[in-house]
């Protein structure tokens, strides 16, 4: 099977997802429409309208977390082709992407040291 | 037909599954019990909240099964008894988990209700958690077998599990696995009896019912993922490979999901403390450990 193949039937996949979704909420529709009344549609916050909105900016209180995460979620980019070649590479694959982690895992200890790694 | 065959046993894991979260919630075993559950939210109204993101809130539940079935769609039960076997399929399998994020974002910012906003939030400060422990480990099992492709995964641990080759990033792993699925100790996201249910708060019926399925098989490409990275997949003595299949990845699942019984919740923020300080240093540990060994044994 060649790739092209292979995508295409994950594509199939996520169709027939799709239809089984939609195949499922007419089942249900055929059982029972949902009734319209008043008071039904408030959200889940012990029967009353919340005071303030709900899709206003939050403070996201693992910052430091976030940032670190992007320079390592990076580096795992180029971990994955280096993996696969490490044995057939040998010592050289080892020393060079031992340098990389080093100074990354450096990265980490220094933003530990700066209090990036506690909620803020 | 494959594919026909792999859907089936995924949608029988998938019960067995709801049978046995059944009893680590409830504490009751019932083999029916999951079909009346389905019965009974498929004959419950759906309820749409007022002022809904519409598309978020529909997209959410489909998205989060489409991502739990492209997970499973790598994951070999036998030799050749593979939906697609990918040449990147390690690759493939967090790039489809990282959407169950997507999913559970769209469906906690979709109602328009505190609850559920909260809840998608607090997923995504677990998943800066989590996520770095399911992508380091997985390197290292790609540099043992020197192939992303699942089932040369599988060959290559024919002489030793990696569960014994690298026990750090199994543990990793898995913790990391429990974390992804939002299941107990590290469920505040779901947060049942404490957010009013989080992100499934303001779902009823048969949206719920969709929810349901997708987290379930998420759970179950996870169990699979674990038997195919660090427990030898098919491998194993007189039973044929499809059974040591089923079997491992059901006993993964039963324990993962049975561990929240014995173990307290974990705030999302504690969680992330220890996987950063603890938990990537000890990952960084593991490819540098594996990267010997795998130069001084051939194996």
């Amino acid at each position: 099977m060649n790739e092209l193949a292979q995508y295409a039937i994950l594509f199939g996949l996520t169709v027939g997802v799709l239809g089984f979704v939609l195949s499922l909420h007419a089942l249900a529709r055929a059982i029972g429409r949902t009734r319209v009344e008043p008071g039904k549609d408030v959200p889940a916050t012990s029967g009353t309208l919340s005071r303030d909105p709900v899709w206003v900016r939050y403070h996201a209180r693992y910052g430091g977390y976030a940032l670190l995460f992007l320079a390592f979620d990076m580096e795992m980019a180029f971990m994955y082709p280096w993996s696969v070649v490490y044995r057939a590479e040998g010592l050289v694959a080892l020393l060079d992407m031992g340098v990389f982690l080093a100074v990354l895992f450096l990265g980490l200890l220094y933003g530990w040291s700066q209090g990036a790694l506690r909620r803020q | 037909m494959t594919i026909l065959i792999v859907l089936l046993s995924l949608a029988a894991g998938a019960y067995f599954l709801a049978v046995i979260e059944r009893w680590a919630v409830h504490g009751h075993l019932s083999l029916s019990g999951p079909a009346w559950a389905a019965l009974a939210l498929l004959g419950r109204e759906s309820v749409l909240a007022r002022k809904p993101d519409r598309l978020f809130f529909e997209t959410g539940p489909v998205l989060l099964l489409v991502a739990g079935l492209m997970a499973a769609a790598v994951i070999p039960l036998a030799p050749g008894l593979i939906i697609t076997d990918l040449a990147t399929g390690a690759l493939f399998l967090n790039a489809a988990l990282a959407y169950v994020l997507v999913a559970l974002i769209m469906a906690g910012w979709g109602p328009n209700g505190a609850y559920s906003m909260i809840a998608g939030w607090r997923f995504l400060g677990q998943f800066i958690a989590y996520a770095m422990l399911i992508v380091m480990p997985i390197t290292a099992v790609a540099m043992r077998a020197e192939s992303l492709s699942t089932t040369v995964i599988v060959t290559s641990q024919a002489q030793l599990w990696n569960a014994l080759y690298q026990p750090i990033g199994f543990v990793l792993f898995v913790i990391a696995a429990i974390g992804l699925a939002w299941l107990p100790p590290l469920d505040l996201p779901d947060a049942t009896g404490e957010l009013a249910g989080g992100v499934e708060a303001e779902y009823t019926g048969v949206r719920l019912a969709v929810l349901r399925l997708g987290r379930l098989v998420v759970i179950l490409a996870l169990a699979g993922a674990t038997v195919t990275f660090y427990l030898g997949g098919w491998l194993g003595p007189w039973l044929p490979p499809a059974a040591w299949s089923a079997i491992k990845t059901l006993i993964v699942a039963a324990l993962m999901l049975s561990a929240g019984r014995y173990l307290p919740r974990i705030r999302e923020e504690r969680y992330l403390a220890l996987s950063w300080k603890l938990g990537v240093s000890l990952a960084l540990a593991n490819i540098f450990l594996v990267g010997v060994i795998a130069l001084v044994v051939p194996i």
